[in-house]
């Protein structure tokens, strides 16, 4: 074999390697950076400032007025109707669409793809369409109203621009959000562990409570995510099924900042929407695994 | 380590050659020749280097320390696609999206090759690998075996100066995997084309190769051919790695160049063959091979004795667990036709002088 | 149907079924429908389409849409693109901060986004109009554009592009040849996405349109305001039929295109979830 040479070895590196890399990270950096999260922050910032209601310029200068205005019953009971709202159809999207996944899980897999496009196909429509249909849908004198009063109903069913026509609208919206995670998970459970469940002694509804459950907690919990943070900041549906009365925060919100162009209320208003969404988040991360351990 | 001397510039040359990742030395200081036109294999354990030196050829990794040079020329930090040198993947890496002719031509339209020869030339390499008839199939419509031959006829097609293989037939089944040792043999030896294959299949290397290089924890153990590294081997490491190896410690009473007299613990005095300058008095490792330790029922009481524990019939061999206490558990093997001994018996053990091999201890 | 098996499911489920369908079916037999909806089926009619195609808010708000649906669907493949093509040799970390943002921007109200941009544009006195709704889009567009994109990127075998460098391609060569090639159709797939989200969006359109054209979601939100009933259902019904066409294009397109890579792995949607 040669001896080695004493010569020291040439490496290449090409100066700014850096460059390129940064290049590819450009756009998002503009998109998520400038767009994304400066415009949140400026926000963040000035829901401390004031505005001069005349002329309706900004100051900025460090006061939590804002936040005092907050606590005003007005605004307070229209957050907490938010959450309430957003809460409450979640928790019924939650159980209408375990059900259905599951019985879509449990079909054979020609029925699984036909019955999944089924639920997903309203979903391609356009929103705001489908949101009004259940204007004519729910108003009195509407079919579902004539159906009742066939049935027996004394008057009329009074539904529409109310709390209830907007968790319709809302339940009907993010079902599909709901469906699809949890049937994912449970697409997942392999057919022989109920085999295994029932041979260990298990009757079918332990077999459900050991073998499925278990397995639904992770799309279920992702579900949650999907359909009840979007769910508080709704404003189409309130809009529409609410009848342009500002019955939700997302309404609130845009009435601040397109009509009466208080910014630094609006933006206060905003902030704590996102620590409201924050808290869900995380309280829901930590649910996970002790859901899980059950 | 055995030298080649030789006037032809190597296929690859290795000097020196050294390839830290951040905390992790994957190679230590190599120097490792490879003449052209032979089958040369890198052979060695996970994690001791092979493929990261494989690497370093094909111009994926560059070497912290050191010079690579390709047919004379440095191409130290010289980008793969600008290498005389083609690579064979594990996962053979098919492009997906192209057809059998399309992948094979690849390379080809990269280097702007003319129609009419890029035709000739995928024809021929296509032949070669004997998939006629397949040029517009889609690697996912392929066998495992057949993926493998699309992946050596696309790297052959380019006429390389080496060709590297970095553990091809990993995914195959046993017997096709035989099939394939013999027809990489057969195409390397009619192309003629420099291979430099990896693997940890040491049966697979021997097989194939004209010299094996083994490789331990990011160093070279020993170069050399098959038979140089299996009846001769350089370290422990080697002697283990290539086939079981019945060992006796013992001291140098003798001898300098090629044979020496080694006074072998529990069992005596004995000539055994081995490295040229181990000086006298030095601790060695004497390494008996099965298929040499000869076990014969005992007559008499004289020389090294053993109790059989058991008896594995294989087929063709037949080996046999040997407790030969102080020395511990010996093997032994022997033609499929012989008699089984039975366990517990007592046998004596001897071996011709010229079938041992000597190693330094502390190798 | 197992309704033996499954005593509860069954029934619900088909319930639910009906429940999902029930209100596109009104729109649909809606607008073709003589009278309201409140005095019943009164007789066939194509009126309401012809009153929606000559309505001028209706064209202009179709065109509007169009322009800014295709705008942001290119912008957001390119932001999502050139980000998978950074995430792949990123560090662990930065690929957190990467995936938090995606996570952030899907999962944050539409309306609590558009008001910030608005008030950013505000505060930096860029105008409002087509050029701010279509940044505004590609914002969240982009999130999910990256999410197909990178799911796709991940099942690339990572040595194709290292086997073209070996046969002689450049680095650009190789992305064009091998990577941008196994990519496609995810990027179509994500664009037809975004395009079709873009399509239906009423709340960033509605912050950040300013004194321009509105898109048609936001004429039709108008329309409703102001209770001009039998056209919306006309509108609705076209408008569904379109954006259900572009999706069905691209599961079809994915369903089938997508089976590269990999062993031939069958790629579908619900990849995303996993």
């Amino acid at each position: 074999m040669a001896p080695p040479p004493a010569e020291p070895p040439r490496r290449r590196r090409p100066a700014l390697a850096w460059l390129p890399r940064l290049g590819l990270l450009l756009p998002t950096l503009v998109i998520t950076a400038l767009c994304f999260v400066i415009p949140l922050g400026l926000i963040a910032v000035y829901s401390f400032g004031t505005v001069n209601q005349v002329n309706f310029d900004v100051y900025f200068g460090w006061t939590t007025q804002n936040y005092h205005d907050f606590t005003s019953t007005l605004y307070l009971h229209t957050l907490a109707r938010s959450v309430f709202l957003s809460l409450s159809t979640t928790l019924s999207c939650a159980v209408l669409g375990f059900i259905f996944a599951y019985y879509i899980s449990r079909q054979p897999p020609r029925a699984q793809q036909l019955l999944l496009v089924a639920v997903i196909v309203p979903f391609w429509t356009s929103f705001i369409v489908r949101t009004y249909a259940w204007v004519d849908l729910l108003q009195n004198l509407g079919p579902i109203d004539r159906f009742a009063r066939a049935l027996g109903l004394h008057g009329h069913i009074d539904i529409l621009y109310t709390p209830y026509s907007i968790a319709i609208g809302i339940l009907y919206s993010y079902l599909p959000l709901m469906i699809l995670p949890i049937y994912v998970s449970l697409e997942r459970i392999d057919p022989a562990l109920y085999d295994a469940a029932a041979d260990l002694g298990a009757t079918p509804f332990r077999q459900f409570r050991r073998v499925v459950l278990p397995h639904a907690v992770p799309g279920l919990i992702a579900g949650i995510i999907i359909v009840g943070v979007p769910a508080l900041g709704e404003y189409v549906i309130p809009e529409i099924l609410g009848g342009g009365k500002t019955l939700m925060a997302g309404n609130l919100l845009a009435d601040q900042f397109l009509e009466t162009g208080n910014y630094p209320f609006g933006s206060a208003l905003a902030v704590t929407v996102m620590v409201v969404l924050m808290l869900l988040l995380f309280l829901l991360r930590r649910a996970q695994p002790a859901v899980e351990a059950q | 380590m055995t030298a080649t001397t030789t006037t032809t510039t190597p296929a690859v040359d290795l000097a020196g050659v050294e390839k830290q990742f951040g905390d992790l030395v994957a190679v230590r200081h190599l120097d490792l020749q490879i003449q052209p036109g032979e089958f040369f294999s890198i052979i060695g354990p996970s994690g001791c280097g092979k493929t990261t030196t494989l690497r370093m050829v094909a111009g994926f990794e560059d070497p912290t320390a050191g010079r690579v040079s390709v047919s004379g020329k440095d191409m130290t930090g010289v980008r793969p696609y600008r290498r005389p040198v083609n690579t064979v993947f594990q996962s053979y890496a098919l492009f997906p999206h192209l057809d059998v002719y399309e992948n094979v031509a690849f390379g080809l339209r990269e280097a702007r090759v003319g129609k009419a020869e890029v035709r000739v030339r995928v024809a021929e390499a296509i032949s070669l690998v004997q998939l006629e008839g397949r040029e517009s199939s889609r690697p996912r419509k392929l066998s495992g075996g057949q993926q493998q031959r699309v992946a050596l006829a696309r790297a052959l097609v380019n006429r390389p100066d080496v060709l590297l293989l970095d553990e091809p037939l990993g995914a195959l089944d046993l017997k096709l995997r035989t099939e394939m040792q013999t027809q990489l043999k057969d195409l390397q030896r009619s192309v003629g084309v420099t291979f430099c294959y990896v693997t940890h299949d040491q049966g697979e290397a021997f097989s194939m190769s004209d010299r094996v290089a083994v490789m331990n924890l990011g160093l070279l153990e020993q170069v050399g051919t098959p038979e140089d590294v299996y009846h001769r081997p350089a370290s422990l490491f080697v002697a283990d790695f290539v086939g079981k190896a019945n060992r006796f410690r013992g001291r140098v009473t003798d001898g300098s160049s090629g044979v020496y007299t080694v006074d072998i613990d529990g069992i005596g005095s004995r000539r055994v063959p081995g490295p040229d300058g181990i000086p006298s008095g030095a601790e060695v490792v004497v390494v008996v091979r099965p298929e040499n330790l000869r076990a014969t029922p005992a007559e008499s009481r004289n020389g090294l004795t053993a109790t059989v524990i058991d008896a594995a019939f294989l087929g063709a061999v037949r080996t046999i667990r040997l407790q030969a206490a102080p020395l511990g558990e010996l093997t032994s093997a022997a033609g499929g036709a012989g008699a089984a001994p039975a366990p517990g018996s007592t046998v004596s053990l001897t071996w011709d002088e010229n079938h041992a091999w000597l190693i330094q201890a502390g190798d | 149907m197992n309704i033996r098996r499954h005593p509860v499911a069954a029934p619900l489920s088909l319930l639910i079924l009906l429940f999902m369908w029930v209100p596109l079916i009104v729109v649909a037999v809606n607008s073709f429908n003589t009278q309201t909806i409140m005095a019943g089926w009164g007789g066939f009619t194509t009126h309401w389409y012809s009153l929606a195609w000559h309505n001028e808010d209706v064209r202009t708000g179709l065109k509007t849409t169009l322009i800014i649906a295709v705008a942001s669907s290119v912008l957001s493949l390119f932001v999502a693109v050139t980000g998978a093509l950074w995430w792949r040799r990123a560090s662990p970390k930065a690929r957190a901060v990467y995936d938090g943002l995606i996570f952030a921007r899907i999962i944050l109200p539409e309306v609590v986004f558009a008001t910030a941009l608005f008030f950013l544009f505000l505060k930096i006195h860029f105008s409002l109009g087509l050029t701010a709704i279509v940044i505004g889009h590609t914002v969240w567009n982009s999130a999910y554009a990256a999410l197909i994109v990178q799911a796709r990127m991940a099942g690339l075998d990572p040595a194709l592009e290292e086997a073209a460098a070996d046969l002689g391609a450049t680095p650009w060569r190789a992305f064009r040849r091998v990577t941008l090639s196994a990519l496609m159709p995810a990027i179509v797939v994500a664009g037809l996405l975004a395009f079709t989200f873009s399509f239906d969006d009423v709340v960033t359109s509605v912050f950040l349109q300013g004194a321009s054209n509105s898109p048609l979601p936001v004429v039709i939100l108008g329309m409703i305001r102001f209770r001009i009933t039998p056209e919306i259902n006309a509108i609705g019904l076209l408008v569904m039929l379109f954006t259900v066409t572009v999706m069905s294009l691209a599961v079809i397109f994915y369903a089938t295109a997508g089976s590269l890579g990999r062993a031939g792995r069958r790629g579908s949607m619900l990849d995303m979830y996993r």
